[in-house]
């Protein structure tokens, strides 16, 4: 009989922490102590307007909030909230503790999938990536790692949307230009998901929005974030922070910056809507001083991330991380490298959505070869995070009873019962000289390419669940973009 | 004399701005030729910071700091300096165009312009292309220095170059453009006379710039 314990402590996942309790406290405190001394600029009146119903310090545009409506916001927050696919099944529990992986927005180029050249990226580029991010295990929500440059200026972002997510039924985390194309998105978010009140249930996507280092608010950020909360949308309110040049070089200072930015629309959607879906974090590196480009391979990243998750949590708020990217220029080692260490610490510190796997060339090349690298690198990670489990099963002291000293446990039904739990590659080269010799000695960037172009050429992927008559009314919010851009310009 | 502008010159290279403005001051009150100042005190300094900085051996935030250091002194030497010297160290006016909202990039530029005796003047982000070329009509720069990084908002710069010609005014400034998504064939698509990838890349072309 199993024997019963109590006050049995289990140490299920392995946490890496760089904060302790009292210098979270004193971080937030210090978060509080920016929004309502320096305070933060709102370009919007009509958010300006809320901030001041409710006892914020109005001057020109700066906006300084005290502490209690901080607190008060923070009470009103959702405990989880749950992310759909658009056929209805739950994908992602925004809740603590849970990391899911994708990649990231809008860069300048797109690696090639042929011909391995970065090049301006182009409409087909979506879909690539939609489908490639639907075939891979570990890849949690879709971001499109394109900013699409031959479909008319302006209407770039809804393009993206409407390609991604009939290709993948894997969460979005979508972004738009303004307003006009956040209503776009959501159209299509509510056909995909059987109408407005079948959306209020079943919420299949996330906007995302950014607050400019130090400390403001554009008008087209907020008034974003201002229509998420109307509609309910789950929205993401993230900076990226450059350390020594828009915020303080000292990591603390980074965070503390950071973290204030993004309460300042937390502060205004739970204004709006209390209990609305809201996800704070960014990029958070520093600025390399001799080269003058934000490095996404520093080191500097993960403290930085980390730190910021420990107090998304400490304020009760889902963490928005970042991992999987990198500063190199082609496929290489220290692209693996990079990645490694920003995806095994993102997951050890629990961020929820880690963003930008599939980042390049510090932020302008869009890689999907590297979010298939990095989808391998997440599982490797997850088995860390998955850590040990000590019970009596595990302990199997009756099956080592049993064979003694000497003799092996290949026959064992324990074994044949436990070693699936073990992880199996599906790009890591585990084969013995003479045979990776003769299966043409591959590399790990071949491997890479070749299970990319597998995917490419053979995955069928969701499209043909799309029915006819929601890709017309999809087509319909698309042409509807277009001329609304041609009338109302960008 | 020598010994001050040796002193300007160390002076720079830590950073120091109070003691280069006050050197630059004490220099002129004894009479030294302000050209001999620029060229023997400051711009000697400068040289070394920048190839100190090519070197990997000084980072951007000493740069800034020498370079906010030269502006000092520049300010102090500037309406001392003859017509011809003081065109060689311009007046630079930077913007991020209309829509565009980044600009750490484009500041970074222009303080590094400062560094090398530019004057520059900041329109700072998200600006009207009309209001650019008001900007250059008043403040008549030798240079234009224009950033954007979002390719919506890449066009802007070439309805700027069409805006200067339309003013009369486009062969009266060169314009130098920059920002993750600008190329150097998008500068001569628009018709540009420059691009910069980076800071001190474009500190550099915009000394040739003057010169030609
Ligand atoms: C930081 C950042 C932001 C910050 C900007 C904060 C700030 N104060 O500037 C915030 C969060 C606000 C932001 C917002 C957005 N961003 Co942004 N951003 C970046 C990021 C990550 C780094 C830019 C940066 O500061 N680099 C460091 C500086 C030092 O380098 P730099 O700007 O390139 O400047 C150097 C050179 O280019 C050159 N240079 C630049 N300008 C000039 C001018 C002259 C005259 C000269 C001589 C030289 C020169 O010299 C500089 C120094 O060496 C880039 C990625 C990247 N790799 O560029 C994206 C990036 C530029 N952003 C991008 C996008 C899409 C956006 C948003 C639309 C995002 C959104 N979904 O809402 C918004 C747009 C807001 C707007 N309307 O402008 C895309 C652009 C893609 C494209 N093809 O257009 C990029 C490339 C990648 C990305 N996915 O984030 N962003």
């Amino acid at each position: 009989m199993a024997s019963v314990r109590t006050n049995y402590t289990i140490n299920r996942s392995p946490r890496f922490s760089f904060l302790s309790e009292d210098q979270k406290e004193t971080i937030f405190h210090g978060m509080l102590k920016v929004l309502q001394d320096t305070g933060a600029d709102v370009h919007h009146e009509g958010a300006r307007e809320i901030f001041k119903k409710h006892g914020c310090k109005i001057d020109g545009v700066r906006v300084r909030i005290p502490p209690k409506l901080v607190r008060q916001a923070l009470q009103c927050l959702p405990l989880m909230t749950t992310i759909f696919d658009w056929e209805g099944n739950p994908r992602i529990y925004v809740e603590e503790n849970r990391s899911y992986f994708g990649p990231g927005p809008t860069l300048v180029y797109y690696r090639d999938p042929y011909t391995l050249e970065r090049r301006q990226c182009l409409r087909e580029d979506a879909t690539t990536t939609a489908r490639v991010c639907d075939a891979l295990n570990n890849i949690g929500f879709v971001e499109g790692l394109i900013s699409i440059s031959d479909v008319p200026r302006g209407t770039e972002d809804v393009y993206e949307f409407a390609d991604m997510i009939q290709n993948t039924t894997t969460p979005i985390m979508a972004w738009a230009f303004h307003r006009g194309g956040a209503k776009d998105l959501h159209r299509i978010g509510c056909i995909m998901a059987g109408g407005e009140e079948a959306f209020k249930k079943k919420p299949n996507y996330i906007l995302y929005s950014e607050p400019i280092s130090p400390l403001v608010s554009d008008f087209h950020a907020i008034d974003k974030l201002m229509y998420c909360a109307e509609q309910g949308i789950p929205q993401d309110y993230s900076p990226c922070a450059i350390g020594g040049a828009t915020v303080p070089a000292t990591h603390a200072g980074q965070i503390v910056v950071a973290l204030s930015e993004s309460m300042v629309g937390v502060v205004l959607s739970q204004l709006i809507n209390p209990g609305t879906c809201i996800i704070l974090g960014g990029v958070q590196a520093p600025l390399d001083m001799q080269r003058a480009i934000y490095s996404y391979g520093a080191p500097e990243l993960n403290p930085l991330c980390g730190g910021l998750t420990e107090m998304a949590r400490y304020c009760g708020l889902p963490m928005f991380g970042t991992s999987g990217c990198t500063d190199t220029k082609t496929m290489e080692i220290q692209s693996g490298i990079e990645a490694a260490l920003s995806i095994h610490s993102s997951m050890l510190t629990g961020a929820n959505f880690v963003h930008d796997n599939g980042y390049t060339e510090s932020g302008k090349t869009g890689d999907i070869f590297q979010t298939v690298m990095d989808d391998e690198i997440i599982g490797m990670a997850r088995v860390i995070e998955d850590g040990l489990d000590v019970s009596e099963e595990s302990l199997a002291l009756d099956v080592i009873n049993n064979v003694g000293s000497g003799g092996h446990y290949l026959y064992e039904d324990h074994t044949m019962k436990w070693f699936r739990k073990h992880w199996r590659p599906s790009l890591m080269d585990r084969q013995s000289y003479e045979d990776w010799d003769k299966a043409g000695r591959t590399t790990m960037k071949e491997r890479i390419i070749n299970k990319t172009r597998d995917i490419l050429e053979n995955y069928e992927g969701p499209i043909n669940k799309v029915p006819g008559e929601v890709r017309k009314d999809i087509q319909q919010v698309v042409d509807d973009a277009v001329a609304r851009v041609e009338r109302e310009g960008l | 004399m020598t010994e001050k502008l040796g002193k300007i010159a160390d002076g720079l290279l830590s950073g120091n701005v109070e003691e280069v403005s006050n050197l630059t001051q004490e220099l002129l009150d004894d009479g030294t030729d302000p050209e001999e100042i620029l060229q023997k005190g400051l711009f000697a300094g400068m040289d070394v910071v920048s190839q100190k900085f090519k070197d990997c051996e000084m980072f951007i935030p000493e740069v800034l700091r020498s370079a906010k250091a030269m502006q000092g002194a520049m300010e102090k030497l500037r309406p001392k300096l003859s017509e011809a010297s003081s065109s060689k160290a311009g007046t630079v006016v930077t913007a991020t165009v209309q829509g565009d909202l980044h600009d750490i990039g484009k500041n970074l530029a222009g303080m590094m312009m400062e560094g090398s005796g530019f004057n520059v003047i900041d329109m700072g982000i998200d600006r009207k292309t009309e209001d650019i070329v008001n900007a250059v009509k008043e403040n008549k720069p030798q240079i234009l220095g224009l950033s954007a990084l979002l390719t919506t908002t890449m066009p802007k710069m070439g309805e700027v170059i069409n805006a200067l010609k339309e003013a009369g005014i486009r062969d009266q400034v060169k314009v130098m453009i920059g920002g993750a998504p600008v190329t150097d064939d998008f500068a001569e698509e628009i018709g540009a006379d420059a691009y910069a990838p980076n800071a001190s890349i474009g500190t550099e072309k915009a000394l040739e710039l003057i010169k030609a």
